[in-house]
């Protein structure tokens, strides 16, 4: 008997030993496996990318085209937080012309001030 | 995912009981890998899922030994009782001595002498080297090709055949011993 016959006339034994687990150890088991599936989330796909639950980094293979959508969102955070940067004055001119003014920044701070200012010249 | 596992967890367990011997310790072993194979790669195709989690649970009983041979070391230390003689490296069949009690003359009921021939067997795969049972178990029981035990086992093709031939001949001749032919 050569080898793999052997092998092939042993499993059905080590199937029948399998299958006969008893009762206690087949009800672990199956709560095992329960837990199991309580961790197993199924991966949403949107364009071809998964969830992060759909494991660590190193087990996806993406696409380049799939990889370059990874960083879209972060390309679309820098290019909001530039525009933003560019819209807004930046406080520290406001508070060099304030300081360069002939008023003193007190006045700003008097509401008498600003309703005079307000108040349209006759 | 749930379908997989269900048709694996009691090939597993037995698997973790043979090299462990221990079943509190290979529930737990079967337990962490299942819940390991989900977690990490629930978006593996079905047809690797036998692969995958050969590897997660070879890796998960050799964590085990990993860690009893640590405890084992400082239990050692602390009782300063040294002593014990280190045959890891000893093929268990070499020296396994014969339980007279599993040559009972058969019984007339099957069952009987059936339940007596998977103890023997049982006995026999517990007691093969761990890189013998773990090589017969991948490429025999779950019928992976020699490349996919290599690659669960991290080693060659040459040394799975090795393992796997050495593992069916003690079989063999501790079967033989027993007077069971399959």
């Amino acid at each position: 008997m050569n080898e793999k016959e052997f092998a092939s006339k042993l499993k059905p034994w080590l199937d029948r030993s399998a299958a006969e687990v008893g009762e206690l150890q087949a009800t672990r088991l199956r709560a095992a496996r329960l837990r199991a599936m309580d961790a197993y989330r199924e991966p949403v796909r949107l364009f071809g990318l998964v969830t992060v639950n759909a494991g660590t980094a190193q087990t996806l293979n993406y696409s380049v085209l799939q990889r370059a959508l990874l960083f879209l969102p972060l390309a679309a955070l820098l290019v909001v937080l530039t525009l933003k940067s560019v819209e807004e004055p930046d406080p520290g001119d406001l508070d060099a012309q304030l300081l360069t003014q002939e008023l003193p920044p007190d006045a700003f701070l008097d509401q008498d001030f600003r309703t005079w200012v307000g108040k349209p010249q006759s | 995912m749930s379908d997989f596992l269900a048709s694996v967890e009691r090939r597993a367990f037995k698997q973790a009981v043979f090299s462990v011997q221990e079943e509190q310790a290979a529930l737990d072993i079967v337990q962490d890998s299942m819940l390991r194979l989900a977690e990490k790669y629930p978006d593996r195709p079905p047809g690797e899922l036998p692969l995958l989690f050969q590897r997660i649970l070879q890796n998960a009983i050799r964590d085990h030994f990993r860690r009893s041979k640590v405890r084992s070391t400082w239990t050692t230390l602390l009782s300063n009782l040294g002593m014990g003689g280190d045959d890891d490296d000893a093929d268990p069949l070499e020296t396994m001595e014969v339980d007279d009690s599993a040559n009972v003359p058969a019984s007339p009921e099957a069952q009987l002498e059936q339940s007596q021939v998977m103890a023997t067997i049982e006995e026999a795969v517990k007691a093969l080297p761990d890189r013998q049972r773990e090589a017969f178990m991948l490429r025999y029981w779950e019928e992976l090709d020699v490349s996919e035990t290599a690659k669960v086992m991290g080693c060659s093709e040459g040394s799975v055949k090795t393992h796997c031939s050495r593992a069916t001949h003690a079989l063999a001749k501790v079967l033989k011993a027993k007077g069971i032919t399959l």
